[in-house]
């Protein structure tokens, strides 16, 4: 179908410039009388030029469209966005002004790699609060927890290594392991948090150092919400000294505890542990500060990264932290700020129990910002979500959270955003398309027409 | 002066985002030709607005739902707006395209052979048990799953094997209500953009597409890098001649008129099918039909006049 020398047909005239396109190896060839061409067009020139270890990190398009999709009344039950609007705004002022009133010449300078003296000790007084004893020397200031787990991730892994996480798991650790081409084994849950009996048989099976890390969110896990108990938190360090693994806690929603007591941070149990903290759950995380703890020497090698990745945090940022967490002030806000959270975990799980139909199983978390429901193995929720979106509400599959494609039978439900009123009536919103859904479902069932499916449990 | 238009974008289409992004690049072009633009997010409020700003044409720049299907036209007829496209009947046909190629049967447009689904026929009689003659009745894997209704490739799945027919299908019908199972067209991807009508009908040279991932799907047509195009195709005149008399006879037969494109695959014997035809087609820097003008030597803002000043003439004209 393509000779050489193939042309396209009627050309009115050579293209005129601006032009848009980058026209790339324009073939020419002498028409009648005019010149006519075939021009490959190029949008991106440098496709083709990028790290082969990027292939596997991307978006999904039609997902961000989901997201940007936008009308005056969608409820998003998607986004695990802290409602910032509950910190007091002037108290946030007078912390920046007198940050650079106070500090002007540091405040608005470089500082040093590992954060400012002043914010490792705040940030010492508050590991101490949850029972962790550190010097501000064992503490590393990053760009939010997040940074951190990019800076740990490039410290630690080479391609083809073994992390082990949770499964269902943070899609944001995920992305940042990816970019370092690991080898992610998930272990699933269940209502206490990761199966220590499976965490056991995978360590057994890559024998002793056979994983890198282990990857876990102790407290009101994202995306599913549960926490782990005590005696698996006693067992999980059995286990990682037992085949000698190292074990990072990510601990975001720590604070955020609605119901029960206290429960010990793996830390606080065993100093050989990373710990994972920030200040975006408890302040806000438009300051971008989060902390990393772990072993002297592995702290000495993420700094060593860490400057290279942007020499120093802001100084700014931190001196304006370190003056909203003077006095008692932001006890109160984060006291009402967890009120406000358990009212929308309330409100979402008396949702979910009144709309939803008997197919689906959900957690009830005693923090955080989670809810994790679950549907039928055939169910494929990303495919509910166009309808979703259609009928006003937004969440995400569950498919994301893994590594592999699993989870594609659940949903995250992000209760933090919404008022009480809004997330009753995305839930309502939601059920309508689920049943709608399962109807179809049931009819392909029923004719025996559904493919199995591997599990994705919580 | 020469007049003024309201360029109606976004919109609760789930296109919305390239609506927008087709939208503000018509607006300039008006702008730039001379025109007074009301650049207008389609929301409740629209009929207040047009009615009290009376523009003298709309442009539509919407994409799918609501912006393609005739339910913004048979709105600007009964308000007496004149508006840029093809109209009600022309738009409702080519926006079901399982309509539109039953239409194409009974014009000899060549068109892959295909079944229409829908999701009452699942829920209420049981069609879930016949999935075994889907193969059959098609031509054989590979097939394509489509929602009937529905943009910019949303939910367009290949399917090689019997086993993936079910999933295939419950992705389409959660764009729509209705499901086409499609046979495979392996072969050059063209759309070939026809601008105009009657006396002044102009047929653009076709563009080809070659998608990294195999087929030109959502992901594809809104990444860069994902898709290589080519204008003009690169293909024998005389396959490029037939792609551009059967885009003709598409746009003729469904009776639009300003602004269509078709979207064909050439097999590999050099037969055309057309699968289907756009009536709002994009109008980003990223988008097919400004490709073809492009290499046809028309400016963006010559195909963005000619389309405004066919609206205002009828709306002279009083058609």
């Amino acid at each position: 179908m393509r000779p050489p020398g193939a042309r396209g047909t009627k050309i009115g005239g050579t293209a005129i410039a601006p032009s848009p396109y980058q026209a790339e190896g324009v073939l020419c060839f002498p028409g009648k009388g005019l010149h006519m061409g075939t021009a490959r067009i190029v949008f991106d020139r440098w496709h083709d030029r990028y790290a082969r270890r990027l292939d596997g990190v991307r978006s999904s398009a039609v997902r961000d469209l989901f997201a940007a999709a936008s009308r005056p009344d969608m409820i998003s039950l998607s986004g695990g966005m802290p409602e910032v609007s509950r910190v007091p705004h002037d108290a946030v002022a007078h912390a920046a002004r007198d940050a650079v009133r106070h500090e002007g010449a540091a405040a608005l300078q470089y500082g040093s790699s590992n954060g400012r003296l002043q914010i490792r000790t705040l940030i010492s007084e508050l590991m101490a609060e949850i029972g962790v004893r550190l010097s501000p020397d064992d503490v590393l200031v990053t760009a939010g927890a997040q940074q951190a787990l990019d800076l740990f991730a490039k410290t630690m892994l080479d391609p083809g290594d073994v992390v082990i996480t949770e499964g269902p798991t943070y899609v944001g650790a995920l992305q940042a392991f990816s970019a370092y081409e690991p080898d992610i084994h998930c272990i699933p849950m269940d209502g206490d948090g990761m199966r220590m009996d499976l965490l056991e048989a995978e360590l057994a099976r890559l024998g002793p150092r056979g994983a890198k890390f282990i990857y876990t969110i102790p407290n009101f896990q994202n995306p599913a919400g549960v926490t782990m108990s005590p005696e698996r938190r006693r067992r999980l360090l059995e286990l990682a000294r037992a085949y000698d693994v190292l074990v990072v806690e990510d601990d975001p929603y720590g604070r955020l505890r609605f119901d029960g007591g206290h429960m010990k941070p793996l830390r606080s149990l065993d100093d050989e542990v990373v710990y994972l903290g920030t200040f975006s759950k408890i302040f806000a995380p438009g300051l971008r500060l989060g902390w990393i703890t772990a072993p002297a020497p592995v702290l000495a090698k993420v700094l060593l990264v860490k400057q290279a990745a942007d020499l120093c945090g802001s100084n700014f940022a931190q001196a304006t932290a370190e003056r909203y967490f003077q006095g008692t002030r932001w006890r109160r806000v984060l006291a009402e700020l967890t009120r406000t959270y358990a009212e929308r975990r309330d409100a979402m799980v008396a949702a979910l129990e009144e709309h939803f139909p008997p197919e689906a199983r959900w957690t009830k978390p005693d923090g955080g910002f989670f809810v994790w429901v679950e549907l039928p193995l055939y169910v494929d929720c990303s495919s509910m979500l166009a309808e979703a979106v259609e009928h006003g509400v937004t969440f995400v599959p569950g498919d994301g959270f893994f590594p592999d494609g699993r989870g594609k039978n659940c949903m995250r439900l992000a209760f933090c955003y919404a008022e009480p009123e809004a997330i009753g009536e995305g839930i309502l919103r939601l059920a309508e398309v689920v049943e709608d859904r399962l109807e179809l479902y049931r009819a392909f069932a029923a004719a025996g027409a559904l493919p199995a499916r591997e599990e994705g449990a919580a | 002066m020469k007049g003024k238009i309201a360029v109606l974008m976004g919109g609760r289409s789930l296109e919305r985002e390239v609506s927008l992004l087709s939208g503000r690049r018509v607006s300039d072009a008006l702008e730039a030709a001379g025109y007074r633009v009301l650049a207008l997010d389609v929301t409740a409020d629209l009929v207040q607005t047009l009615r009290s700003e009376r523009p003298d044409a709309a442009y539509i720049a919407l994409h799918g739902k609501y912006g393609e299907d005739g339910t913004i036209q048979e709105l600007l007829e009964f308000l007496g707006v004149p508006y840029t496209g093809p109209g009600v009947v022309a738009s409702a046909l080519a926006w079901d395209k399982s309509v539109a190629k039953h239409l194409f049967v009974e014009r000899d447009i060549p068109t892959p052979a295909w079944i229409t689904l829908t999701a009452d026929a699942f829920k209420e009689m049981g069609a879930a048990t016949a999935l075994d003659l889907i193969p059959d009745a098609v031509g054989g894997f590979p097939v394509a799953v489509k929602p009937a209704r529905q943009g910019s490739a949303l939910g367009l799945r290949r399917v090689d094997a019997a086993d993936e027919l079910a999933d295939a299908l419950l992705t389409a019908l959660s764009y729509d209500t209705a499901a086409v199972v499609e046979k495979w067209i392996e072969g050059v991807e063209l759309a070939v953009s026809v601008i105009g009508e009657g006396e002044s009908l102009r047929v653009l040279p076709p563009v080809e597409i070659v998608a990294a991932s195999g087929f030109y799907d959502f992901s594809a047509r809104v990444t860069a890098g994902e898709a290589e195009f080519f204008a003009p195709a690169r293909i024998t005149p005389e396959a490029a001649d037939e792609a551009c008399k059967i885009a003709r006879r598409v746009h003729e037969a469904l009776g639009c008129r300003d602004v269509s494109r078709v979207d064909l695959v050439l097999d590999a014997a050099g037969q055309p099918f057309v699968l289907e035809c756009n009536t709002s087609p994009g109008m980003t820097e990223t988008s097919l039909l400004p490709m073809a003008a492009e290499a046809a030597g028309m400016t963006f803002q010559d195909v963005v006049s000619r389309v405004i000043q066919a609206a205002l003439a009828r709306g002279e004209s009083g058609t």
